[in-house]
């Protein structure tokens, strides 16, 4: 609660909270972005630091595979292959050895970067404060449009590429001509294509935003409850509806960024599987 | 793949598709007029063609339940 306690208001505490560590070009007032050279570095930060998390564990467990009986966290993990490895064997057409591997990664990747908001709102940026002198934190690398954006245009780059290496780039831009008005309509038709191509990234990157953002705009409030109005005796029952609130959120939050993790790992699937269809 | 499996899984995106063709039109249309100087003309065209086509899209996805 350090904007509370600053006397910096609720809103400036919430403020602070989502705003993102940001050097290079940066307002120097408000510490947000003001141009194409400025870099969220908690972001960076967070997400390639979990991305190794995850190749460290993945290696780790490589080199300890148990064939016989598995212990419990191999058995997790096979458990998790096998769900994902399912997902694509129902909704992708024909075999791409990629697929797999690359749904997997973003599954167990944007879950772990969800998983952030789960931990207690103040503790790391008031670590990052107390030892370090950081200013600004922002964990969740997901509340972090850029993130979420570079994952869907990466996405949409493996889109734009499967669906010429399979149908050819006059079979892809065919496409565009005759859906969804007609021969008569070509020019209609084409500006229609374009936007629904655009729509795939931009709807696949608002979501996961969206949902992640809200939810840790709601931790947010419900930690200014204790923060705000625990003063004296009146802590007596505006912390324990503190507790009982955030527990009760972190529980439901926990099924939203498992949720949301699927959502983007099997639309993934989805949109690349049409790319290698033929009819669209 | 299965259709029925597929549009299944488009359903859960069917909400934000429509949205994000409003605002992928509206945004195309401001990067062409940016390009033109024609502000507002494509913006208006564009984003009301993404909004079009995406209840376009939303009714085919849903007609497609049977």
């Amino acid at each position: 609660m350090s904007g509370s306690s600053d006397g910096g208001g609720t809103v400036a505490y919430i403020q602070h909270h989502l705003t993102n560590l940001c050097v290079g070009d940066c307002d120097p007032v408000t510490h947000k972005a003001a141009g194409f050279w400025a870099l969220h570095l908690d972001t960076v930060f967070f997400s390639v630091a979990l991305g190794v998390l995850m190749i460290a564990v993945s290696w780790r467990m490589g080199q300890n595979l148990a064939t016989g009986t598995p212990n419990g966290f191999q058995n997790f993990v096979e458990m998790i292959i096998d769900f994902v490895s399912g997902q694509v064997k129902d909704t992708f057409p024909g075999h791409n050895p990629i697929i797999a591997p690359l749904a997997l990664t973003i599954f167990v990747w944007v879950w772990l970067m969800n998983f952030m908001d789960l931990i207690p709102v103040d503790l790391l940026p008031a670590i990052a404060s107390g030892v370090l002198g950081i200013e600004y934190l922002k964990v969740v690398p997901t509340t972090d449009l850029n993130t979420t954006l570079a994952m869907s245009l990466t996405v949409f780059a493996l889109i734009l590429y499967y669906n010429i290496k399979i149908k050819g780039v006059g079979g892809y831009l065919k496409m565009f001509l005759f859906h969804p008005f007609g021969k008569f309509f070509v020019p209609v038709n084409i500006v229609m294509s374009v936007i629904e191509e655009l729509a795939k990234p931009l709807s696949l990157a608002l979501r996961l935003f969206g949902n992640l953002f809200a939810g840790e705009l709601v931790f947010l409030l419900i930690a200014l409850i204790g923060g705000t109005m625990a003063v004296g005796l009146g802590a007596l029952i505006w912390f324990p509806l503190q507790v009982v609130l955030d527990l009760g959120w972190l529980i439901f939050h926990l099924l939203v960024i498992t949720l949301q993790a699927f959502i983007f790992m099997v639309l993934t699937i989805v949109y690349l599987g049409m790319a290698h269809t033929e009819e669209h | 793949m299965s259709e029925e499996k597929r549009t299944g899984i488009l359903l859960i995106g069917v909400g934000t598709m429509l949205t994000s063709m409003a605002v992928a039109g509206f945004g195309l249309g401001f990067f062409v007029d940016y390009w033109l100087d024609s502000q507002p003309v494509f913006m208006l065209i564009f984003g009301g063609l993404g909004l079009v086509g995406g209840i376009i899209k939303v009714h085919s996805v849903l007609s497609s339940l049977g």
